[in-house]
């Protein structure tokens, strides 16, 4: 039995035959107290549509996806090099293209162009409520998750807790919380922005500066805890922050500048278009850093930080500021957001949230500002679609199994995300072939 | 008296029980290129990881004459901290930031002792991009000095192992230092890149007025560049020296090729 095992394509076989199992059981129906078997029986024995083509048993149907799994399997670990050198020939004839000035200035009038009309071409009022709450907002936090993750390298587990801190902070200054609002006064929304980003950055240099000297999984473990006692002290400070039934109180947008007056109510396409400007100003800003001695110096840091010690670069005072300004743009987002919607509740800045932004990051490209804006509005799109107009027996909770399934598909295909980051690109595949120092960072061999 | 650039006084450094270095006594005058020789193991590494903030030994004190000539004592320093100092270092197993060009490597060198801005950095205003253009020249110059002009946009990890060690080389320039702190740049070199390494090393102190200490196993090219040697084994300094002196010196040809008597030979 074990000489079966030993040979590379049978353990292929199993594997894929084992995820579509599992795949099986985590679609089919629950078992109950009463018939304890129902789970199992339902998951594999029942009556399936074979692609809408004929009707047959639920396993058949699996077996058949789980040898066309193993198929392309084997067909990729045989001919993938070719396939791959092959696709990224065809790629940079685009890149090339791309790469003069004119162009890219044409790409990007055009995109801003359509993210100016889109409100006025989408007019159903699920995906325009949509389009700001979870896509506009998303894309904001991918940016600054990119930061952290993709610019410095550092593994955050915990980004809810600025988010958290930012919606928190919108409803303290507006006198939406039992707490006092500052000096008594109920403050404009906009005035919550600057509060809610000093305050987001200072929790993230404050939580950074000492916990930034640990590397890899022991960051990942203090962020972790973080984002879970933010969530806590949300849920059992019930005299400051209105326990777990949150508050539902905190106003619009509204501007008073002199003759001006506007308020932002409750149609979300006036939120679309504030969210959208400070989009744009984010995404130049991070821009900009990437491409200065800021950005270069976190790339030195993440790919070798001994040798950019030996060159003057301070690693602590680099990755607190990466921190830092993550957080406050996950502070700013947690003003849109707590504004747009009126009411927050601590159950809404949970752990999954946390590593749903990671996923944006992840898919989209880390390092890659196109990457993960794109890797954003894709994934929260087809998320939101999914909501929308749900497959025959979907579940809400179902789309983490589609998440999953194609973050794998993703790591064996596109590593380096949708749109890699150049820089993230060259990384891994040094890593791959056993190169640079990314390596010796996988395989531990610190000096 | 001399001018010492560095002096390294009565220095032990201790990794639990084992002794890396052991009382080390060392000097080096400014504008000298000085080596460091010894046996695999001998603690020449951990000298320079001492030197550089990397170690931090546990006795003794390490002096450095910076740039404003004000001594600073480099035990309990970050290894930043002595860069900004003016002290710049290549690595045994070079340490390129692989998968940037070679120009993006010395930048980084460049500038990472200008102001931090981020502010400044995302709205990239005038004094940012004078300091970009600054950095560029800078960069450029060493390209030129180090000859690795035509490779500037060459990705690091595909250049050749001469090329690398020139590039770190550049890279450590870049800082500004006062002394320049090589560790083995011939290793894994082929002759003519020796000897065109030799020739750069010697460019470097001449042109640049960059002190140079040196560890390095390939025995021609320290005789014919160093012009004082320590010896050391065991984390012990056994003999120091111009060149021709250490050639005759019988306990340094002892610790390279065993002694011919028993295991008892004075190594005080």
């Amino acid at each position: 039995m074990k000489r079966v095992f030993a040979n590379a394509h049978v353990k292929r076989l199993f594997s894929a035959i084992a995820a579509m199992a599992v795949l099986e059981l985590m679609t089919g129906p629950p078992g109950s107290a009463l018939s304890p078997t129902a789970g199992f029986t339902g998951s594999f024995g029942e009556a399936s549509s074979f692609f809408g083509l004929f009707r047959t048993q639920r396993w058949v149907v699996f077996l058949f996806i789980a040898l066309v799994m193993f198929a392309i399997w084997t067909t990729w670990l045989t001919w993938g090099e070719q396939v791959r050198t092959a696709t990224s020939k065809a790629m940079s004839v685009p890149r090339a293209a791309t790469h003069t000035r004119p162009v890219r200035w044409g790409m990007v009038l055009v995109l801003l162009v359509v993210a100016l009309l889109l409100p006025r071409l989408i007019t159903d009022p699920f995906w325009q409520a949509a389009m700001v709450e979870q896509i506009a907002v998303y894309v904001l936090l991918a940016l600054g998750l990119n930061v952290v993750v993709g610019f410095a390298g550092l593994l955050d587990l915990g980004f809810v807790a600025f988010y958290a801190i930012g919606a928190y902070t919108t409803a303290w200054v507006t006198g939406a919380l039992p707490t006092a609002a500052p000096f008594g006064i109920h403050f404009n929304n906009f005035y919550a922005i600057p509060i809610a980003i000093a305050l987001a950055m200072g929790a993230g240099i404050i939580l950074g500066a000492p916990t930034l000297r640990l590397r890899g999984d022991y960051l990942a473990i203090v962020t972790l805890g973080f984002g879970e006692i933010i969530t806590i002290f949300a849920n059992n400070l019930y005299g400051i922050t209105g326990g777990s039934q949150g508050t539902n109180t905190i106003p619009h947008f509204s501007l008073h500048v002199g003759p001006i007056k506007y308020l932002w109510g409750l149609t979300p396409v006036p939120y679309y278009y504030l969210t959208i400007v400070f989009v744009i100003l984010f995404l130049i800003g991070f821009k900009l850093l990437e491409h200065s001695r800021v950005g270069r110096a976190w790339t030195a840091i993440r790919e070798d930080e001994v040798a950019a010690e030996s060159v003057g670069i301070n690693p602590l005072k680099y990755k607190v500021m990466a921190f830092a300004i993550g957080a406050s743009t996950a502070g700013f987002a947690g003003v849109v957001t707590a504004s747009q919607s009126n009411t927050i509740f601590p159950s809404s800045f949970t752990l999954q949230f946390s590593i749903n932004i990671l996923v944006l990051v992840i898919f989209g490209g880390m390092g890659s500002i196109t990457g993960v804006v794109l890797g954003a509005i894709v994934i929260q799109t087809g998320s939101m679609f999914l909501l929308h107009s749900p497959p025959a027996g979907y579940q809400p909770q179902d789309l983490y199994i589609y998440l999953g399934a194609l973050l794998v598909v993703m790591m064996i295909f596109r590593p380096a995300g949708l749109v890699p980051s150049r820089r993230r690109h060259r990384e891994i595949g040094l890593a791959e072939k056993g190169e640079g120092h990314m390596n010796e960072v996988l395989t531990g061999d610190t000096p | 008296m001399s001018d010492k650039i560095f002096d390294v006084d009565h220095v032990t450094l201790r990794f639990g029980g084992v002794v890396s270095l052991n009382d080390v006594t060392l000097h080096q005058e400014r504008g000298e290129i000085l080596a460091v020789i010894g046996p695999n193991g001998a603690g020449k590494t951990s000298l320079f990881n001492s030197l550089t903030g990397v170690y931090q030994p546990q006795e003794g004190t390490i002096t450095f004459m910076g740039k404003d000539a004000k001594p600073m004592n480099v035990i309990g320093k970050k290894p930043h901290r002595v860069s900004a100092a003016g002290v710049a270092r290549t690595f045994q197993a070079s340490r390129m930031f692989s998968a940037l060009t070679a120009f993006e490597n010395i930048k980084i060198g460049a500038e990472s002792h200008r102001g931090i801005g981020v502010v400044g950095a995302m709205l990239r205003g005038p004094a940012t991009r004078r300091d970009e253009k600054l950095s560029d020249e800078r960069t450029v110059e060493l390209l030129d000095f180090v000859g690795l002009r035509a490779k500037a946009n060459v990705i690091s990890s595909s250049l050749s192992y001469g090329d690398r060690r020139r590039l770190e080389i550049a890279r450590g320039l870049a800082t500004g230092p006062q002394v320049l702190l090589l560790d083995e740049p011939a290793a894994g070199t082929n002759p003519s890149e020796k000897l065109e390494l030799t020739t750069l090393i010697r460019k470097v102190r001449d042109e640049m007025g960059v002190s140079i200490l040196l560890i390095e196993h390939d025995m021609k090219l320290v005789m014919s560049l160093a012009e004082r040697l320590y010896v050391l084994n065991f984390g012990s300094v056994i003999a120091q020296g111009t060149p021709e002196e250490i050639r005759a010196n019988d306990q340094v040809i002892e610790a390279y090729l065993g002694s011919t008597a028993t295991e008892t030979g004075d190594r005080s």
